[in-house]
């Protein structure tokens, strides 16, 4: 369903223009990799709290506020360099499974960070019991890492 | 200067030539395990240390003393470190040759040092004053150390990115 437009970034002149240069994509992927190390900090701080471990001393909720808006930074910049690789490799990434295994969990993720993660967080202290925030916590690993963070890095190495 | 390296050389290319060694560069399996893990690994360090320097640089995590906050990552950030370094000499032995003639890995390598120096300095020097900025936006030694953290880890990753990129050969 969506082969034609993958088709079409692939042969687009933005597509062009970046396989032109020798260091473009080099550093674009670089930059990726640096607003990843910016992201995952920012969500790690926050779900190691949750598990119990870490910054113990410091309510959820304040680490929760601190690290905000680090995961939206991040974030961004992840989806703005991440642009840029896709629609140079638009149809190598469409055959890949593991692509579309990141798409799909990518806002599952999101979502679940923004509602259940953050409501959790922020509730009152003594309101959500350690077990659920452990939960929380884990999931939001498992979901970010698991589930986004290893199949993108096995797109490339499963081409 | 080939003379004084050819020791290490000559180490690289023993190491190249052992049998787990060959047997790791051809499994696209158990090589792609440790790519994957180094890079999952340097999230849980490269992140905790960002997460250090932006409170250092007194623009993030304000809410949580420095004190606190240094205890309480540090143990999660020497995992990350050690699942990173492991991981990392995995992929150096299963192709040493490839990281041996290549300017990006040793970069690399001279950046991780300088960047450890960076930690150790702050540690021995304006760590001291800790309980006079704990609660505060530190004062410039400790900014000083927090940029120069975030910039020498940074130049780290991107080094690291652009092995596969051998343009200096």
């Amino acid at each position: 369903m969506l082969q034609p437009y993958f088709q079409a970034m692939n042969d687009s002149d933005i597509a062009k223009f970046i396989s032109e240069s020798l260091w473009i994509y080099p550093l674009d992927q670089a930059i990726h990799l640096l607003f990843l190390a910016l992201f995952a900090g920012s969500i790690l701080i926050l779900d190691i709290r949750l598990l119990g471990f870490g910054m113990r001393e410091q309510s959820t909720a304040k680490v929760a506020r601190d690290s905000t808006p680090w995961v939206i930074l991040g974030f961004l910049g992840l989806v703005a360099t991440g642009i840029p690789q896709l629609i140079q490799n638009a149809m190598r990434e469409y055959y890949s499974d593991f692509f579309w295994i990141k798409m799909y969990v990518l806002p599952v993720a999101l979502i679940y960070t923004f509602t259940v993660r953050r409501m959790v967080a922020q509730a009152e202290e003594g309101r959500v019991s350690p077990a659920v925030q452990k939960v929380v916590g884990l999931v939001s690993i498992l979901l970010w890492f698991g589930g986004v963070t290893v199949p993108s890095r096995l797109i490339g190495l499963f081409t | 200067m080939a003379e004084l390296l050819s020791p290490l050389r000559s180490a690289f290319e023993f190491v190249s030539n052992l049998e787990n060694s060959i047997a790791l560069r051809e499994s696209q399996y158990v090589w792609s395990l440790f790519e994957v893990a180094h890079v999952v690994s340097m999230c849980l360090f490269a992140g905790l240390i960002i997460m250090m320097d932006l409170r250092l640089l007194g623009i993030g995590n304000m809410q949580t003393p420095f004190s606190q906050l240094q205890r309480r990552l540090f143990p999660w950030q020497m995992v990350g470190m050690t699942l990173s370094a492991i991981t990392g000499l995995v992929l150096v032995f299963g192709d040493p040759m490839r990281f041996y003639s290549n300017v990006f890995f040793w970069m690399k390598m001279t950046l991780m040092a300088i960047a450890s120096l960076n930690a150790m300095a702050f540690h021995y020097t304006t760590y001291f004053t800790v309980d006079t900025w704990d609660h505060k936006v530190p004062p410039f030694g400790a900014k000083l150390a927090g940029a120069l953290g975030i910039g020498l880890w940074a130049f780290v990753i991107v080094a690291g990115r652009l092995i596969p990129y051998n343009w200096f050969q």
